[in-house]
């Protein structure tokens, strides 16, 4: 992982660290916050502290004034409510996984880190939901329920560490979000604190209560809206069968019209995903599978009915023969199709062993522009003098390219940066996404005003304001410059910010 | 009252910039009663444009005035669907349908409207245009603005485009019947099912006089369909025409609650009022009777006959912000909601 730190000091500099951060919180505050959750999960000491400077995206740091560790949703709420009357900024945190800086703090700022909270609330297996902490590992969640025939879908690769809290502040997907969906489809309902204490339940286990869908508001919100300390989750039956296969392809051209072929024939795969020879050396170097060192493989799972299945595999392996494919590998047994996966999901950290330093990215394009927009990375790599290895979901265009590069050599983060850019102006151009499942964070809000008109940030600006007004949740996050709520949109008094020309209104 | 009748996008955006007049949207006029304390309708039937169509991304974006049938027909064309159904399709309108919430039986497999929509633009009450989500089939970039929309009630602005993720039309589909059953053998079927590891694309059970009849139906590749059908040989084969049946006549008042509490919700409605339920997703579908309303909401659900959405919503200061920010003079359709927003 990078070395290189963006450091975050309050007043910064930082073009998209525009939240100027706080003061840190006085003795009094401090101690009323230890009061609130015990001392010893009340984090002061500065090296402490550290451990919460930055999440998932290592690059980004920034010292929080105060971490709190609430065990219960009484305890969340004397934090947010102490927070608010000491006007700090509060940043909520799951496992610290998020690649976008969503966790990253505000300097100065009261960090809920949820992982103590950790408890399964329910599960019914009859009515297909389960409600559970924020705290609660992904994966952890189906471990429980595998048991009795049931999983719960969205699996980011970091589904071992990650937490729902946070799947939820991300909308994270995964491989398998092709035909299931992404968090926002599995989450029925939550629990929610917001900025003035109170707790709000949207949504549930009963489906289309009246009234808007505000939980599909808060899921993706990146932590913006109050903090989830309970969440309800839709759990599904697990199909009666699974195939997987591996192809292999000279390159990422016959791999991407397999794709698009299979695709076209009406298959909905569960998962199919793609890699081009460096991130199979990499994924290859992690897990000591003996993948050949081709030029792009892919690795697809359909489910379902077990007929279903056979006849969809099938069709499927005999498209990617006519798409090129050079050798078809069907699974043995479970422990080879489970190694299969951890080759793949483990390819962004497996990126660490053949490079030094390195950038993920996460862009989206409409999947049959799959070859035009590789060919273009290609040439940005070609041109920049750095690698680019490419691992992504091939039936979504949700691509990962991984620019590689050492910190040691001048100028060369520079440039990954420029390429790891440039890569999202082309899904832009070809009208895509600057973020398919990491989220916007610290790390994109440049891009969004790319994206969006400034009419689409205001009504975005809208939507936070109804739960946020005073815009103490993840300041700085998402929005590429800060934004105020007045107290009503159209008739407002400028604040003094806005004055001085440091911040917009929404 | 005035009729406003845009033929683009750009007129129904001059007409809100007028300002000053409380007004609603009507597309097809199928699902929602016509709020009455506006000063004008807005139609939207004149925004009848498929605005993009990648078959071959499964993405299409359209205006929010292009009726379910004519979107149909153009997806049709190239072998694929929109996985939503509402009464009515040759009238129901897209942006309609996106505020109406609108599904039928096929949700059981595809979800609803929230999880197909991925995109939206929205003429504001101001008549600002604003888009969230976008035209690929997975994005997180920003606050999710389409969802917001789902069930809306025309209430925080009008859709003037709508982009769905489409699914290829299935190679076969069979429709089967189970009848007489009591009211606790609809989920016991549903158990059955899950035993099974069957999937169903829809599943729809309906009160009879003779007890309740499930009807379900297998869609995909024929290997598949063939198989799961011969694992329930105690159905019967029944026509497919009784889903667009159903849709026709399911009745206007709507309910949800758990999957498990029909037994009780039979009880709550007079036998003679025609009950419609989708038994793995606990929504319903009844011909009258809004009295059923307190037992519903005993058993922790909820029911909704047009013009009265009964208790304001859990949470309602946060549903009342999001109109007062989206809408803060009240403008579209004001008191049309629930919770009187």
């Amino acid at each position: 992982m990078s070395e290189a730190v963006h450091e975050l000091k309050p007043g910064g500099t930082q073009a998209h660290d525009v939240s100027a951060g706080a003061a840190p919180p006085s003795p009094q505050v401090l101690a009323r916050f230890c009061a609130a959750v015990g001392e010893k999960n009340c984090i002061r000491e500065k090296e402490q502290l550290r451990t919460y400077e930055s999440d998932g995206l290592a690059s980004f740091r920034a010292t929080p004034g105060v971490v709190l560790l609430p065990a219960t949703t009484e305890e969340v709420v004397a934090c947010v409510r102490i927070a608010r009357e000491a006007g700090l900024p509060i940043v909520a945190r799951g496992s610290g996984t998020g690649l976008s800086g969503g966790a990253l703090p505000i300097p100065g700022c009261a960090l809920i880190g949820l992982s103590r909270m950790r408890k399964i609330l329910e599960v019914d297996y009859d009515n297909a939901f389960m409600r559970v902490q924020p705290g609660v590992i992904n994966l952890d969640v189906s471990k429980l329920i595998s048991g009795q025939g049931w999983y719960y879908a969205p699996d980011p690769s970091s589904q071992s560490v990650c937490s729902i809290g946070g799947n939820v502040a991300e909308n994270s997907g995964g491989a398998h979000c092709l035909k299931y969906g992404f968090t926002v489809n599995h989450v029925l309902g939550v629990r929610l604190v917001l900025g003035d204490g109170s707790v709000q339940d949207l949504g549930g286990p009963v489906l289309d209560q009246p009234g808007y869908d505000l939980t599909g508001v808060v899921v993706g919100s990146e932590g913006m809206l109050g903090i989830v300390t309970e969440v309800t989750l839709r759990i599904l039956r697990k199909p009666e069968a699974v195939k997987t296969f591996f192809a292999t392809f000279p390159s990422t051209t016959e791999a991407g019209n397999a794709v698009s072929a299979i695709i076209a024939s009406g298959i909905v795969p569960a998962a199919i995903e793609m890699m081009d020879t460096l991130a199979i050396v990499a994924a290859k170097a992690a897990t000591g599978l003996d993948w050949p060192e081709v030029g792009a493989a892919l690795l697809m799972d359909v489910d379902g009915p077990s007929a279903e299945c056979e006849h969809t595999s099938a069709v499927a392996v005999d498209l990617s023969r006519k798409a090129g494919a050079l050798e078809i590998r069907v699974p043995r047994d479970a422990a080879e199709r489970d190694l299969m996966w951890k080759g793949r999901k483990s390819a962004f950290a497996a990126v660490g062993r053949i490079s030094r330093n390195y950038l993920v990215q996460d862009g989206v394009i409409p999947r049959s522009a799959i070859a035009q927009v590789l060919s273009e990375i290609a040439a940005l790599s070609a041109k920049a003098g750095l690698r680019v290895a490419n691992v992504f979901h091939a039936g979504d265009g949700n691509l990962h390219p991984l620019v590689l590069y050492d910190a040691r050599v001048p100028g060369e983060e520079k440039r990954a940066e420029e390429v790891s850019g440039d890569i999202l102006r082309i899904c832009l151009r070809f009208g895509g996404s600057i973020t398919g499942e990491h989220g916007v964070g610290a790390e994109k809000a440049p891009y969004m005003a790319e994206m969006f008109t400034g009419t689409d940030l205001e009504t975005m600006g809208f939507m936070r304001c109804a739960f946020d007004p005073l815009a103490q949740f993840n300041p700085g996050k998402v929005f590429p410059t800060p934004r105020l709520c007045g107290d009503k949109p159209g008739k407002y008094t400028p604040h003094p910010t806005e004055l001085s020309g440091e911040a917009q209104r929404v | 009252m005035i009729d406003l009748r845009p033929r683009t996008i750009e007129e129904a955006q001059a007409l809100l910039a007028e300002g000053g007049r409380r007004l609603a949207f009507v597309g097809g006029g199928t699902a929602m009663a016509r709020p009455q304390n506006v000063e004008a309708i807005l139609y939207t039937g004149g925004l009848n444009r498929i605005v993009e169509y990648a078959a071959t991304d499964q993405v299409v974006v359209a205006e929010a005035g292009v009726t379910l049938r004519a979107l149909q027909e153009e997806l049709g064309k190239h072998g694929q669907r929109l996985a939503l159904e509402a009464p009515a399709a040759d009238r129901a309108t897209l942006g309609g349908m996106v505020a109406a919430n609108s599904f039928g039986p096929l949700r059981t497999r595809y979800g609803s409207v929230r999880d197909l929509i991925i995109g939206v633009s929205i003429l504001r009450a101001d008549g600002a245009r604003a888009k969230g989500g976008g035209k690929v089939v997975k994005t997180v970039a920003g606050f999710d603005l389409p969802k917001l929309m789902c069930g809306s009630r025309g209430t925080l602005g009008m859709m003037a485009t709508v982009t769905f993720r489409v699914h290829p039309v299935p190679e076969e589909s069979v429709t089967v019947a189970a009848r007489g059953l009591p009211a606790a053998g609809v989920f016991e079927l549903v158990r059955k099912l899950r035993t099974l590891q069957l999937e169903p694309a829809a599943a729809l059970a309906v009160r009879k006089p003779g007890g309740w009849e499930v009807a379900l139906r297998f869609e995909g590749f024929q290997a598949g369909v063939v198989q799961q059908r011969q694992k329930l040989p105690e159905l019967e084969d029944a026509p497919a025409t009784l889903w667009d049946e159903h849709l026709a006549h399911r009745g206007p008042v709507r309910f949800g609650a758990l999957l498990t509490r029909l037994p009780q919700i039979d009880a709550a409605f007079p036998a003679e009022v025609p009950l419609s339920w989708y038994p793995t997703l606990g929504l319903g579908f009844a011909g009258g009777a809004a009295n059923a309303r307190a037992a519903l909401a005993a058993l922790g659900g909820w029911l909704v006959a047009e013009g009265d959405w009964g208790p304001p919503p859990a949470s309602l200061p946060l549903h009342q912000a999001m109109k007062a920010r989206l809408d803060p003079d009240r403008l579209l359709a004001p008191g049309s909601f629930a919770g009187g927003i």
